[in-house]
């Protein structure tokens, strides 16, 4: 079933625009890899999908976004919940100041959950969901920022499945890790697609390859092309896609 | 080699200025209080010419321009770093209160003076010399305030709001406990000022010590600490012996400061850490 | 700015070994049926050591292969270039195998005399360089409909090798002792039929370089 289905969606930034009469649909479980060069519009399509856009001034946006088959730009959409159901993970990991436990209870926290019993056990399944758990279940209490890179991005993973999202947007989120650390997430990223929607934007081609189901290329603010993972990287359809990916641009 | 030769003397350079530095805090420090200290006897306090009163008025002065001034002063600055749109009008302000920051003090002493004393026709008092003294330090708290919050990364600020947290929700458990040193050390700042102030305090506060122990009443007048030391050194009381009482009242102050300055940083790095968790790396 | 020159450089390299390769293969089954028809025992001899050759350019080719997956990290076309050469170069591999199995049945035939003159043989052999000169020029054109037209011709090779086959049946049933040669010349015409086989497997490289679409050209 469609979860995401975009349509005829353009974004300006004042008078530029940024994205271009952007169709898409992406299925329930499944993981979307958004590729493009830099400033191609991929980060900025990701951040409609739970409205970050709108945090910008001067942002204009045309067009329908449905999630659910509901348009979240149409008025009297509550943001906050719609934050809560599509969580998103950024390009360089950003634990608060704070614990390891507290950034994990951090969510659930602001959405009025205060019992300590029911916090305790939150944390400790997301950060279990996260693959984090046996690393940090000795040092719950110790500052987050003293986690290494790759663990610090795993347990923003964390923070954001404590507050029981659906879809998870991932902004480059292995673009500041280690192979290692990069491997361990792109694991992790095939272990979550049984239970949410994954939309990942990413540099690297060949992690694209990897993790996703299907494959969207953006080129200056147009989707040029999206297709089925696999044949997008031995056959894509269009020649602006074939020279993206065999590194032959311009 | 001449930018290696280069390198180690600026290197030499620069450690020789922390070092002088250093030295001369000692020297201050020395001289002051090896001057001052054996001055400070209970007579000093609560003798006829004691300054048990101007003591007690510096920390209740300082305290009314805190109250005063520290709601407005971090209100704007959060709403300047946090919720102004970025245009003309804004701008201004920020111009503005950087001017502000810059004027000299006794010219606000006289503001104080025209506005508290002879408009409002309270004549000299705790009260006129809190709120000017507030005024004063407002533009500096206003900087303060929007530069320790804006030295907070944004992907805070980006990572509470995509988890569905309210802007408010981001700035109170986000955003202030981070900039919560900085926050801490524009407070002292402003506190020291206030401590050490004279200009404003004698246009507006008077040269006056209530008789009364502890009087609290903000509409007497009430001389500080260190508008007492001006007095004294400026106009000897004949018959007291104002060099001793001066001496006295610069090491007092110094401790004051040094005593204030503790009390407000150790509970903020606890307070942090209790933020931050043990922080074993 | 043109961008990825070393790649392109050593992708052209490799596409210059295939052609080498594919040269000498040629070369390799002419020389086989000439050495059958003419029963040059020498020149027999002379194409099993050349195969040592072919194999040494076909590991070559392979290194270069994995080489420049493991490192260039191909996509799309670049991808299928590297898979199809590779899987072209152990074909023109077996192909070579093919020549030194009919050069090997010149030599068991030895100089006794041949039970029949030669006709369809030549004619296979000849059909099959033709595949192979047609293969290699839509390789480098990278051209697709030369290449299914190519997979054609297999067709008339298969057609002579069942007239051939059935030739040779008779022979063997009307007079025992023909049976022996009659067989090496049976072995011999399935090589060429095999041959053609291959050529139409790499006709289906070519395609796959084009257009990324696996087909059965053997049909």
């Amino acid at each position: 079933m469609d979860k995401i289905v975009v349509n005829k969606l353009d974004l300006f930034y004042g008078d530029q625009q940024a994205l271009n009469n952007i169709g898409i649909a992406m299925k329930e479980r499944s993981v979307t890899a958004l590729i493009g060069p830099s400033g191609c519009g991929k980060s900025t399509f990701l951040r409609t999908l739970n409205r970050m856009q709108d945090l910008i001034p001067s942002v204009k946006i045309m067009g329908q976004v449905k999630i659910d088959g509901q348009d979240i730009y149409a008025a009297g959409t509550d943001v906050v919940l719609l934050r809560k159901k599509v969580g998103m993970v950024f390009q360089n990991p950003n634990p608060f100041p704070k614990s390891v436990f507290e950034n994990v209870a951090y969510g659930p926290r602001i959405h009025g959950e205060t019992d300590k019993k029911k916090l305790s056990e939150i944390v400790e399944t997301s950060l279990k969901d996260a693959a984090l758990w046996n690393e940090v279940k000795d040092r719950l209490h110790e500052s987050a920022l003293g986690l290494s890179g790759g663990q610090q991005q795993r347990l923003c993973i964390a923070r954001l499945l404590a507050v029981g999202p659906e879809i998870l947007l991932m902004d480059e989120p292995t673009s500041a890790l280690d192979p290692i650390s990069t491997m361990k997430i792109e694991e992790l990223i095939s272990e979550l697609k049984d239970k949410y929607t994954i939309i990942i934007v990413t540099h690297n081609m060949h992690q694209a390859s990897r993790v996703s189901d299907r494959t969207a290329f953006f080129l200056s603010g147009d989707l040029i092309e999206e297709d089925v993972t696999s044949v997008l990287f031995t056959r894509p359809a269009k020649k602006k896609t074939e020279d993206y990916i065999s590194g032959r641009f311009g | 080699m001449k930018a290696h030769q280069a390198d180690r003397f600026a290197t030499i350079m620069l450690w020789i200025g922390s070092l002088a530095i250093v030295a001369i805090l000692i020297a201050f420090l020395t001289l002051i209080l090896g001057r001052g200290l054996p001055h400070l006897t209970s007579e000093f306090f609560n003798g006829p010419d004691g300054v048990r009163g101007q003591l007690f008025n510096s920390f209740y002065i300082l305290f009314l321009s805190l109250v005063l001034s520290l709601p407005v002063g971090l209100g704007a600055g959060i709403y300047m770093a946090e919720y102004a749109p970025k245009n003309k009008f804004t701008d201004l302000i920020r111009l503005s209160t950087e001017s502000l920051a810059s004027v000299p003090s006794i010219v606000f002493g006289l503001f104080g003076m025209i506005v508290f004393v002879n408009m409002f026709g309270l004549g000299f008092t705790i009260l006129g010399g809190s709120a000017t003294l507030a005024l004063l330090n407002l533009p500096i708290l206003v900087r303060v305030t929007e530069e320790s919050l804006r030295a907070v990364p944004r992907s805070y600020r980006e990572a509470s709001l995509a988890l569905g947290a309210t802007m408010w929700q981001t700035l109170r458990k986000v955003i202030l406990p981070t900039a919560l040193p900085g926050l801490i050390t524009g407070i002292t700042l402003v506190a020291g000022r206030a401590l050490g102030e004279t200009a404003i305090l004698i246009f507006t506060a008077g040269m006056n010590v209530s008789r009364i122990p502890f009087d609290v009443n903000p509409l007497a007048a009430g001389e500080t600490l260190a508008v007492h030391l001006f007095a004294v050194k400026s106009n000897p009381l004949p018959g007291t012996n104002a060099d001793q009482i001066a001496d006295g009242t610069a090491a007092l102050l110094i401790i004051m400061v040094i005593v204030f300055n503790i009390c407000l940083t150790l509970p903020s790095r606890w307070l942090q850490r209790r933020q931050l968790g043990r922080n074993k790396v | 700015m043109p961008t990825r020159q070393k790649f392109d450089h050593e992708l052209e390299e490799l596409r210059v070994n295939i052609l080498e390769m594919g040269n000498l293969v040629n070369q390799q089954i002419a020389l086989a049926v000439s050495s059958l028809i003419n029963q040059n025992l020498e020149l027999a001899n002379s194409i099993v050591v050349k195969d040592l050759d072919l194999n040494d350019l076909q590991a070559i080719i392979e290194e270069k292969c994995i080489l420049l997956i493991a490192t260039q990290q191909p996509f799309a076309r670049d991808l299928r270039k590297l898979v199809a050469g590779f899987k072209i170069s152990i074909y023109l591999e077996r192909m070579g195998d093919l020549s030194v199995d009919l050069a090997k049945v010149t030599i068991r035939i030895g100089q006794d005399e041949l039970i029949k003159p030669l006709v369809d043989i030549p004619r296979m052999s000849a059909l099959v360089q033709e595949m192979i000169n047609i293969g290699l020029k839509a390789y480098v054109d990278e051209d697709c409909g030369a290449a299914a037209e190519m997979a054609l011709m297999d067709d008339e090779i298969d057609k002579i090798y069942s007239g051939v086959f059935g030739e040779l049946r008779t022979i063997m049933m009307e007079d025992p002792n023909k049976v022996t040669q009659a067989n090496y010349l049976l072995f011999a015409s399935r090589f060429l039929e095999r041959l053609g086989d291959y050529c139409t497997n790499i006709a289906e490289e070519i395609v796959y370089i084009c257009n990324g679409k696996r087909m059965d050209l053997n049909e």
